[in-house]
């Protein structure tokens, strides 16, 4: 006997009912991104960090030292896994059932932002491609600046719902929407 | 209390973002080590007024082990390091990590 699994993300309650068209603040949830953890082994820190930057359709996202977050939006999570496993002295897991990836777009991003983490978002200190760890809305995540004004999200799926609540309310001043995307 | 602390890491961070840990300084005894020196290092603490090492968790971030060496009377941060680099440092003698580094050795 086969089962069918249904995937279902763990937001789709919290995007119910009609929603107007998205507005120019827009807060949009990946459906099923790929992600996976690397940990490179001792010595072969800048090595497994350089290879990450070859791998085409990956974005590569720092978690501290000797640890990424790989994400592909294009992938599945085992052709992912499977690129990267080729990389000598790193350890991968697979996170993609384990995160949720949000990214907000929009000329007002910035001021949402502002009022969900305690770090200097300014161009000049956290330019476009860079990425770093830290608290959203209380929520230990990793936070990516993927342009002038959008910027990505990751967050552990057990805390998605609360820090999705709380950018959807930092934005009701400017009219942020929600959806997937 | 200091409200800003520069990881080595992650960069100038709020205080939110970590956990305090205590103490940097005492050394763990052996497994084996008699009582009165388990004693001595899980109850017998000083107080220190002045510039203290204390380890901070970098839980919101980067989750690693920090040493911060701070002043609990005029609550200037005087240097934040890793944890693991500060306790090799003070393993090997080196002049890196200033004076707890000959505090431990």
């Amino acid at each position: 006997m086969s089962i069918t699994y249904t995937h279902r993300h763990v937001l789709e309650d919290h995007i119910t009912g009609f929603e107007a068209r998205p507005n120019v603040n827009h807060l949009s949830v990946i459906r099923r991104p790929a992600m996976a953890v690397v940990l490179a082994h001792g010595g072969a820190e800048s090595d497994v960090d350089l290879a990450l930057d070859m791998i085409e359709g990956v974005s590569k996202r720092v978690c501290g030292p000797a640890e990424w977050l790989a994400v592909a939006q294009d992938r599945t999570p085992e052709s992912l896994l499977r690129a990267l496993t080729s990389i000598p002295g790193a350890s991968v897991l697979d996170g993609s059932d384990g995160h949720v990836l949000m990214r907000i777009d929009g000329p007002h991003a910035r001021k949402v932002l502002a009022k969900c983490v305690a770090v200097d978002l300014h161009p000049d200190v956290f330019p476009i491609d860079m990425s770093a760890p830290m608290l959203i809305a209380h929520v230990a995540g990793n936070l990516a600046r993927t342009g002038e004004n959008s910027f990505e999200i990751i967050v552990p799926r057990s805390f998605a719902g609360t820090v999705f609540e709380e950018m959807k309310e930092m934005g009701r001043d400017v009219a942020l929407t929600a959806g997937f995307g | 209390m200091a409200s800003l602390i520069t990881c080595p890491h992650c960069g100038s961070r709020p205080k939110e973002e970590f956990s305090i840990r205590g103490d940097a300084l005492p050394q763990r005894p052996a497994a084996h080590a008699p009582d009165e020196a388990w004693h001595a290092y899980v109850y017998l603490r000083d107080n220190v007024k002045g510039v203290i090492f204390e380890h901070w968790h970098h839980v919101g971030g980067c989750r690693r082990y920090l040493v911060v060496e701070r002043d609990n009377v005029s609550h200037d941060v005087l240097s934040v390091t890793d944890a693991a680099r500060f306790r090799r440092a003070a393993a090997s003698g080196q002049d890196g990590v200033v004076a707890a580094g000959k505090d431990l050795a």
